[in-house]
């Protein structure tokens, strides 16, 4: 099923616990080489999704290919072609890291030596350390080593960073980027915007068990020609009502600032600041900002929790 | 996804088997708590009812009771290795998604259940010749007449007591409830089996304990140390525990869980 340049391709795949419908009909196709993060709340089905294409779970209804294999087949060749990052997954504690790596690349057939994932991962100092001692952040280290030992084709990750201080977040950023540039293609989940924002080409969110916004995460919701929001602070001795803003607008003022959304910011910018100028003012705090991805998101999945 | 297929085995599940083998082996004696209830328990327990258990026959066998002793702590020590270390370590790893993450490896389930198993083995290896040459060295055992139905009692053991070991994982909840559990099934036929005192032959408690594998794996392994006629081997008390081991292994076929219970979502 699929051309050869696609790794996953999921049609209608649906899921119900009980009487609970977690996947109500997902489409999904994610290219080889490609980043795809698929965001949504906690219930979304993120988890589950991510789960049936990794073969822990049975699908109800739907077609699935991974790599050309049916996930629920549990195919070992399938298995010996993807890594798998899973969440709060533990390691026999009483193993060191280096023992713990080397026990898993005897499972595959052309692992990757355990020094060079050991580098990779930065796990360098705590080679010889016993798992039990390693901090969560660097136990989340060994996680991603376990998932590349094997050399994989294709990568999941389940909330890769979670927990992780933001130096090392920028360094697991790095290495899945470098797993990209590799040619290897990588499926991650996220609560993270900015994660989302700076690894994946493509942004899938998920509410309710369905897709409700898929694209590159600059397009997502419609966010490069979405409304902007302008925001400035009232110059001293100014009614609200002096400032000149296209017709239509009703600006909100909230503690001396100015805060207007328009579709059309040039025209509303050269306006404003052509009024400003003349009457020789600043526009202190002056800002004009697209809606973030994390505005997208939350606009596209009710504003639940992530 | 429960239960446990096994498929085909090729020459690399058998070597990946052995080097599993290897880390178990050396995560288990890494870890104190184990090794000292399967170890310390039974030799322990040798020292201080050995020595005071004396020296006349035990009624229905040609043993005597610090010779019985020997026999009836090392099948409790094997009971330990087999059934209640096995039986923690899954429920551990289920909980803690060990077993899930082994479940994303292409290792063959066989050879994992093997690595876990190979390494019990090599314990209650170590575990026998301690405490057989305790028997020897300071009870009056003598070297067993019949060296080949002890290795055979044993090996059923051990299949016996690691599919119930495995079988019982299917009840346990969690990692939490483990302890109570697989320790609550397996004291109170421990005290009636004749582990600590021999049964009086033709008691109630006699007549129950005949139902569980425990009695019969102590009176098989007596007889095969005891310098009786024929081969040693105990066909009967063999079969009971073969029948109590294949209902456990197909609980584990059929039941058992790679992963911890999900709440209802």
């Amino acid at each position: 099923m699929g051309p050869p340049d696609v790794a996953i391709a999921v049609r209608g795949l649906t899921k119900s616990y009980g009487s609970f419908a977690a996947l109500r009909g997902i489409d999904l196709e994610v290219r080889r080489g490609e980043v795809l993060a698929l965001l949504g709340p906690n219930g979304a089905g993120k988890t589950t999704a991510v789960e049936i294409l990794e073969g822990y779970r049975a699908r109800d209804g739907g077609e699935v290919s991974v790599l050309g294999f049916d996930p629920a087949d549990r195919d070992r060749e399938l298995r010996a072609r993807v890594g798998i990052v899973l969440q709060e997954c533990a390691v026999d504690p009483y193993l060191t890291v280096a023992e713990a790596l080397a026990q898993r690349a005897y499972l595959y057939s052309a692992p990757r030596p355990v020094d060079e994932v050991v580098a990779l991962v930065g796990l360098g100092e705590k080679a010889g350390s016993r798992v039990k001692v390693l901090s969560g952040g660097q136990q989340r280290r060994l996680d991603l080593g376990l998932a590349l030992i094997g050399n994989p084709e294709l990568i999941f990750l389940d909330e890769p960073t979670t927990g992780f201080d933001p130096s090392a977040r920028r360094e697991a950023w790095d290495v899945v980027r470098d797993l990209c540039a590799e040619g290897r293609t990588v499926v991650l989940t996220t609560h993270y915007m900015d994660e989302a924002q700076a690894l994946a080409d493509t942004v899938v969110v998920l509410a309710a068990g369905r897709i409700v916004a898929a694209g590159p995460p600059d397009t997502l919701g419609g966010r490069d020609h979405g409304v902007s929001t302008v925001r400035f602070v009232l110059p001293a001795g100014v009614a609200p009502a002096d400032v000149p803003l296209p017709e239509g607008v009703v600006p909100e003022v909230r503690a001396g600032t100015v805060e207007f959304t328009v579709a059309d910011p040039t025209r509303a910018l050269h306006e404003l600041t052509r009024w400003a100028l003349g009457r020789g003012e600043v526009l202190a705090g002056l800002s004009v900002v697209r809606p973030s991805l994390e505005d997208v998101y939350l606009d596209l999945t009710g504003g639940q929790d992530t | 996804m429960n239960g446990v297929r096994v498929r085909d085995v090729e020459a690399h599940d058998i070597r990946v088997a052995l080097h599993q083998v290897g880390y178990e082996q050396k995560a288990y004696w890494r870890n104190p708590m184990a090794a000292v209830f399967t170890f310390a328990f039974p030799i322990v327990f040798l020292v201080v009812v050995g020595s005071s258990a004396g020296s006349s026959r035990v009624p229905g066998y040609t043993l005597r009771y610090e010779q019985y002793v020997v026999v009836a702590m090392l099948t409790f020590g094997l009971i330990a290795a087999c059934y209640t270390n096995l039986a923690m370590a899954v429920c551990t790893r289920r909980e803690t998604g060990v077993l899930k993450r082994m479940r994303g490896t292409p290792i063959a389930i066989g050879s994992y259940m093997g690595g876990l198993i190979g390494s019990v083995l090599i314990v209650v290896a170590i575990l026998t010749v301690i405490v057989v040459a305790i028997g020897m060295a300071f009870y009056h055992l003598h070297f067993p007449f019949h060296p080949g139905a002890v290795l055979v009692t044993l090996l059923v053991g051990i299949v016996t007591f690691c599919a119930l070991g495995l079988a019982v994982t299917v009840i346990v909840p969690n990692a939490d409830a483990a302890p109570a559990i697989v320790n609550g099934l397996y004291f109170p036929v421990v005290f009636i089996s004749g582990v600590f005192y021999p049964l009086a032959q033709g008691s109630v408690l006699a007549r129950i304990a005949d139902w569980f594998p425990i009695f019969h794996m102590i009176r098989a392994l007596v007889s095969a140390f005891e310098g009786g006629p024929g081969s040693g081997l105990q066909a009967g008390d063999l079969a009971v525990m073969l029948a109590w081991a294949a209902g456990a292994l197909i609980v584990t076929a059929r039941r058992f869980r790679w992963e911890p219970r999900r709440p209802k979502a």
